[in-house]
C-alpha cells in the first residue's frame, strides 16, 4: 500500500511476501485485541500505531551521517543543527500519532451497485478537537479514498471505492485511517473493524432474451386536443407493438428498435419469471432478470418479479426497483 | 530515455519554498564556491520555476547528463578534487540545481531538502559566527515550511504551513539544546579532518629566522580570548608563552617538536599572588598551547609542559578550543642549571655574525659582570640608533651583524635575535620565547583580545640563583610598543590623521561590544569541548562526569521532555468540553445497549429503543423529554438534574 518514494526501489519479492506475512499476524493480533467496534468509534491513543516511513528511515541515516561528522569536527554548531533535526523527528513522532488519535469514524451506509461496479462505502470523519487535522486518508485492501484536512469541529464524508465481483452482500471486514503528516517521517494509522456492509446487484446480462410476452390490460385512453397521448419514454421494441410507436428515429440513429410509450396507454404488465428462462444457470438467470428489470424500470413499465420463494405483483418505481434487485442480490434458492 | 513529459504546475505551491530554502542554504557559500556555480544554480533555479509557471517540458535527459558532466568537470578544473568543505559544498549546490531540472512530482523535492539541510550543514563547518546560530534556524525553519507544503493538501495554506513549522521548531528547542549540552563530546576525531586549504592559516611558526613574523603583525585576526577570574595583570606582565627556541644555526632559531617533560613544571618556584583565568584559543593547526607566562595549572586534556616550560598539545588545535588555566607572574624557574646544559643553552655555530660576538666579548669585559653586561647590551638597543620597524630591510648571510651594525632597523625577532647572540658569545645561557605580548582589554567583557598582531619575541637568560629569567629586548628600544597594542597605536592614528576623534570612538565602542559578545560567544558555544563540558557538568553537581553519565541524563531529560510534550499535545487535541445534558443522553444510551445513527434524532432513537423493548417506554419517554428540554430549552442546571435523575432511574 505505501508507495514509497524515489530513491528508493519499492522492495518486492522475499522482502514484501515476508512484510505481508508479518502485516497479516499484526492484523489478526489487533483484530482479536480491538474487537469488533460499533458504528461510530473515537480512536484511543492505544489503538493508533506507528512506523518510520521510507523517507523517515533516510531522514535517520542522515542526521546519523551528521552527528558523526559534528563529532569528528566537534563543530558545536552542526551539533545544535543534528539535535534540532533530531528533536524534530522526536516532535513528528509524536504530531503525526495525535493527528489520528481522537477522531471520530462513523459509518455512513453505501450505495447499492451491479457487481462489476465500485461499491462506494461512505465514512464520516469527524474532528471534535480543537486543533485542524491534517492529511487524512481512509484505506482498504487495494482501495484508498481521497486525503482530506479537517478544521476544529468539522466533518467530512471519506469514499472508500471497493471494486465487486459478484452479487451478494458485501462486508469491509477492515479498513484503515492513516496520516503522513507532518513531515511524511511517520506514518501512524489505525485499524477498524465495523459492521461495514453493502449490498451487490447482479450484473444486468449484456445480451439477455426479450421479455416474456406483455400482457396487454387495455385501460381507458385518454386523448388529448390533438390526438395524441402525453409521450412518457422509450422501451424496447416488443412484438405486438404497434409499428405507430416505433420510434423510426431512433432506430435510423442506433439500428435499435424501440416502441414509444405514452402515459395514459395500455398499462402493460409483465411477468418476469425466474423459471420462465430455461435451461440457464441460476447467475445468468438472476442476471436476465436484472436486465429486464433495469430496462422496464428506465421505460416506465409495471412488472412482477416471481422467484421460487418470493414473488412482487406488477408495479413500478423507486422502492419496487429496489426491492426486486435486492431478492435478486440475495437469491440463495433455486435448486431447493 | 523518456520522452520529455510537460509539466502540470502541480509544484506551484511547493516549488517556490523549497527554491527559497535552497537559496536561504547555498548564501553562506556564495563568497567561498566559484561564481559561476552560484550563477549556474540561480539559472536553473529561475528556468525550473519558469518552466513550472509555463507548464512546459522538463529539459531532455541528454541535456542534463551534459550538464552534470560539465558542471562536475568545472568543479574538478576549480579545486582539483572533490573532498573538502569546499569542493564539497560546490557540489552539493551543482547537484542540487541538476535535481531541480529533473524535479517533476512533489516527492522529488525531499531530495532537494536533504540536498539544502547538507549545505546548511557543510556551510557551519566553514565558519561559526555569532550570527551563523539564528540564520541556521532561520533555515531550518525555511526548509521545514518548504517540507510541510510539499506534503500539505490543496487547503492547506502557506501561512499555515509556516505556523506549523514554527510551533513544530519550537517543540523541538528543548529537545535540541538538552542533547546538545548533555551528548559527550569526545575529544579525538574518528577520521583525519581534512584542513581546509582555502584559507590561510595564521599562527606563529616553529622556527624564527628573522622577517618572519612581520606578515603577522600586520594581520588583525585573534589568536586568542582571555577572560580573567579576578584582576586583570598589569600590561608589563602580560607576556602569553607559545613555544621557545633553543637551537640557532647563524640564521634560523628553532625549538623542540612539542613533548612532555616530567620535571618542567617541578622547576618552576611560584612566589608572588595566582592568576586564573580562562583563554578560548582559536584554530591554530599546531599543537602549541598559549598561557600566560608562567603557566602553572591548566585543564585541558592531552596537555603537557615541555622542558621548556612550554605548553602543548598531543593533538593539532583544529577547532576553536576553551580551556582555564592559573599562571604566576612572579616565579623562579630552574635556579640550578647544570654545566652541561648552561654550555647546551648558550652553544653558537662557529664563525658566523663574528663582529657581534667580537662587540659582546668586549662589552662583558668592560662590564665586569654578568648583570652589568646584560645592562649594558640593553641600554646600547636602547640609547644608540635602533628603529623599531615593521618593515624591516632584508638581512644578509650574518644577519645579527647586519642587524647591529647596518640596518639598525627591525622589530621583536631582530632584538631578540641579536640580544640571544651577544648573551650566547660569552656563555650566558640564552634561549627565546615565542608568543603573543598585550592585548586589548575591553571594557564591556573584562577580557583581554589578543590579536595576530600581537605576536612576540622575547628572550629568556639564565642567572645563577635566579634561574630563567625574562628579558624584552624589544623594550628597550620601543617601549611604548610595550605600554600600548599595536592594535591601539594605529586606532589612534587612524582617528588623528581623519580629524573625528568622536565618532571613531563611537565606533570602538560599537566594536568593543561586539568583541565582548564574541567573547562570550566563542566561550560558551563554540568552545564547548569534552573539558569545558566536563567542568559544566561538575558544576551542575555531577560527580565524576562521564560520557555514561551524561548519556544516561541526556536519555532521561529527553524521556521526560517527550512526555511533557506529549502531554501539551494532548491538551493541544483535547475535544471541547461537553455540555452535562449530552454527557447524561450518552449515559442513557449507553444503557440502551443501541448506537444511534447518524443523523437520528433523539426522538427516532426512542422510537427504536421502543421496539427494543429492552427499557420500559415511559422511561424512554421521561430521559428524552428531559434531554430536550436540557439540551435546547431554558431549564439550565434544574433541567439537567432532572435528566440526570431520570438517566440513573433507569436500571
Amino acid at each position: 500500500m505505501s508507495s514509497i518514494p524515489w530513491p528508493f526501489p519499492n522492495p518486492r519479492g522475499l522482502v514484501s511476501s515476508v512484510k505481508a506475512r508479518a502485516n497479516k499476524r499484526v492484523q489478526s493480533w489487533a483484530r482479536k485485541r480491538q474487537g469488533t467496534d460499533p458504528n461510530t468509534t473515537t480512536l484511543g491513543s492505544g489503538r493508533v500505531y506507528i512506523l518510520p516511513t521510507g523517507v523517515g528511515v533516510l531522514f535517520g541515516l542522515m542526521v546519523f551521517a551528521m552527528l558523526l561528522g559534528s563529532m569528528n569536527y566537534n563543530n558545536n554548531l552542526s551539533f545544535v543543527l543534528t539535535f534540532f533535526l533530531i528533536g524534530l523527528g522526536f516532535v513528528a513522532m509524536h504530531q503525526c500519532q495525535r493527528n489520528l488519535v481522537g477522531l471520530e469514524l462513523t459509518f455512513a451506509g453505501a450505495d447499492s451497485v451491479f457487481a462489476g461496479q465500485s461499491i462506494r462505502f461512505r465514512v464520516a470523519v469527524t474532528n471534535q478537537s480543537k486543533s485542524a487535522r491534517y492529511g487524512i486518508r481512509l484505506y482498504a485492501p487495494g482501495t484508498e479514498s481521497d486525503v482530506h484536512d479537517l478544521q476544529p469541529g468539522e466533518s467530512k464524508v471519506f469514499i472508500l471505492p471497493v471494486p465487486t465481483d459478484k452479487r451478494g452482500r458485501i462486508s469491509l471486514e477492515r479498513f484503515g485511517v492513516r496520516t503522513l503528516f507532518p513531515f511524511e517521517l511517520f506514518r501512524s494509522w489505525a485499524w477498524l473493524h465495523m459492521n461495514i456492509n453493502g449490498l451487490v446487484y447482479p450484473t444486468p446480462a449484456d445480451t439477455a432474451p426479450p421479455p416474456p410476452a406483455t400482457m396487454v390490460a387495455h385501460g381507458h385512453r385518454q386523448h388529448d386536443a390533438r390526438g395524441e397521448e402525453d409521450f412518457a419514454g422509450l422501451r424496447k421494441y416488443q412484438e405486438g407493438d404497434s409499428p405507430r410507436h416505433v420510434a423510426w428515429k431512433a432506430y435510423a440513429r442506433t439500428g435499435q428498435l424501440l416502441s414509444k410509450q405514452f402515459a395514459g396507454a395500455d398499462t402493460s404488465s409483465q411477468w418476469f419469471d425466474f423459471n420462465e428462462i430455461a435451461s440457464l444457470d441460476v447467475e445468468t438467470r438472476l442476471s436476465i432478470l436484472t436486465r429486464w428489470i433495469v430496462d422496464a424500470d428506465r421505460t416506465l413499465e409495471d412488472y412482477g418479479l416471481r422467484l421460487p420463494g418470493a414473488e412482487f405483483a406488477p408495479a413500478h418505481g423507486e422502492k419496487h426497483r429496489r426491492q426486486c434487485l435486492e431478492t435478486l442480490a440475495l437469491f440463495d434458492g433455486g435448486t431447493s | 530515455m523518456g520522452k520529455p513529459r510537460g509539466t502540470d504546475g502541480a509544484l506551484l505551491s511547493s516549488l517556490p519554498w523549497t527554491l527559497t530554502a535552497l537559496v536561504f542554504s547555498l548564501a553562506p557559500h556564495v563568497p567561498f564556491i566559484p561564481i559561476w556555480i552560484t550563477g549556474a544554480f540561480l539559472c536553473c533555479a529561475g528556468w525550473r520555476y519558469v518552466i513550472e509557471k509555463q507548464r512546459r517540458a522538463l529539459p531532455g535527459t541528454w541535456i542534463r547528463a551534459v550538464l552534470a558532466l560539465g558542471c562536475f568537470l568545472g568543479v574538478l578544473a576549480t579545486y582539483g578534487g572533490i573532498s573538502g568543505v569546499g569542493p564539497g559544498s560546490a557540489l552539493l549546490a551543482i547537484m542540487a540545481a541538476l535535481k531541480l531540472l529533473e524535479t517533476r512530482k512533489r516527492r522529488d523535492q525531499f531530495v532537494l531538502l536533504f540536498l539544502s539541510i547538507f549545505l546548511v550543514m557543510s556551510s557551519l563547518l566553514r565558519e561559526q559566527y555569532l550570527w551563523s546560530l539564528p540564520y541556521m534556524l532561520l533555515c531550518i525553519l525555511v526548509v521545514m515550511t518548504a517540507w510541510l507544503r510539499m506534503s500539505a493538501g490543496e487547503s492547506q495554506t502557506a501561512r499555515q504551513s509556516f505556523a506549523t513549522g514554527s510551533r513544530l521548531l519550537m517543540y523541538a528547542a528543548p529537545l535540541a539544546i538538552v542533547m546538545w549540552v548533555f551528548f559527550p563530546r569526545i575529544s579525538t576525531p574518528f577520521w583525519a579532518v581534512p584542513i581546509d586549504t582555502s584559507r590561510a592559516t595564521s599562527g606563529l611558526s616553529d622556527t624564527m629566522s628573522p622577517g618572519d613574523i612581520s606578515e603577522l603583525s600586520m594581520s588583525d585576526e585573534v589568536a586568542f580570548r582571555v577572560s580573567f577570574d579576578d584582576a586583570i595583570p598589569e600590561p608589563r606582565d602580560r607576556y602569553w608563552r607559545g613555544l621557545v627556541l633553543t637551537r640557532f644555526n647563524g640564521r634560523t632559531w628553532s625549538g623542540r617538536e612539542p613533548g612532555i617533560s616530567r620535571f618542567a613544571r617541578d622547576q618552576i618556584e611560584v612566589i608572588g599572588e595566582r592568576v586564573d583565568y580562562n583563554i578560548t584559543l582559536e584554530p591554530t593547526r599546531q599543537q602549541w598551547i598559549f598561557a600566560l607566562d608562567i603557566p602553572y595549572t591548566w585543564s585541558l586534556s592531552k596537555t603537557f609542559m615541555g622542558p621548556q616550560q612550554q605548553l602543548a598539545r598531543s593533538i593539532p588545535v583544529d577547532q576553536r578550543i576553551s580551556y582555564s588555566a592559573t599562571s604566576y607572574t612572579d616565579y623562579r624557574v630552574q635556579t640550578d642549571l647544570s654545566r652541561q646544559y648552561r654550555i647546551w643553552y648558550s652553544d653558537l655555530p662557529e664563525g658566523s655574525n663574528p663582529r657581534t660576538a667580537e662587540l659582546a666579548r668586549e662589552m662583558r669585559a668592560a662590564a665586569g659582570s654578568d648583570r652589568a653586561f646584560v645592562n649594558a647590551v640593553l641600554d646600547k638597543l636602547n640609547q644608540e640608533e635602533y628603529y623599531y620597524t615593521l618593515e624591516p630591510p632584508p638581512l644578509g648571510s650574518n644577519p645579527v651583524d647586519r642587524f647591529l651594525f647596518e640596518t639598525r632597523r627591525g622589530f621583536c625577532e631582530h632584538y631578540a635575535s641579536a640580544f640571544s647572540v651577544m648573551m650566547r658569545s660569552v656563555g650566558i645561557p640564552t634561549r627565546i620565547v615565542l608568543g603573543y605580548h598585550g592585548g586589548e582589554l575591553n571594557p564591556m567583557g573584562g577580557h583581554l583580545t589578543v590579536r595576530q598582531s600581537d605576536a612576540h619575541a622575547w628572550t629568556e637568560i639564565w642567572i645563577a640563583g635566579l634561574g630563567w629569567h625574562r628579558v624584552d629586548p624589544t623594550a628597550a628600544v620601543a617601549p611604548e610598543r610595550i605600554e600600548m597594542s599595536a592594535s591601539d597605536a594605529a586606532f589612534d592614528g587612524i582617528s588623528a590623521a581623519w580629524g573625528f576623534a568622536a565618532p571613531s570612538r563611537l565606533l570602538h565602542q560599537m566594536a568593543l561590544t561586539w568583541d565582548a559578545l564574541n567573547t562570550k560567544w566563542n566561550e560558551w558555544i563554540l568552545g564547548y569541548g569534552p573539558d569545558t563540558q566536563n567542568s559544566f557538568m561538575q558544576w551542575l553537581g555531577m560527580n565524576e562526569p562521564s560520557w555514561r553519565k551524561m548519556l544516561l541524563t541526556l536519555v532521561g531529560l529527553v524521556i521526560g521532555i517527550i512526555m511533557l510534550l506529549s502531554v501539551m499535545m494532548m491538551i493541544r487535541y483535547r475535544p471541547p468540553a461537553r455540555d452535562a445534558a449530552a454527557l447524561q443522553y450518552q449515559r442513557f444510551v449507553k444503557k440502551t445497549g443501541l448506537n444511534p445513527q447518524t443523523g437520528e434524532t433523539p426522538r427516532v432513537f426512542a422510537l427504536r429503543v421502543q421496539a427494543s423493548g429492552s427499557i420500559p417506554s415511559s422511561a424512554i419517554e421521561t430521559v428524552t423529554e428531559a434531554y430536550m428540554v436540557a439540551r435546547y430549552g431554558p431549564g439550565g442546571d434544574a433541567a439537567v438534574e432532572r435528566l440526570k435523575q431520570a438517566v440513573q432511574a433507569i436500571a
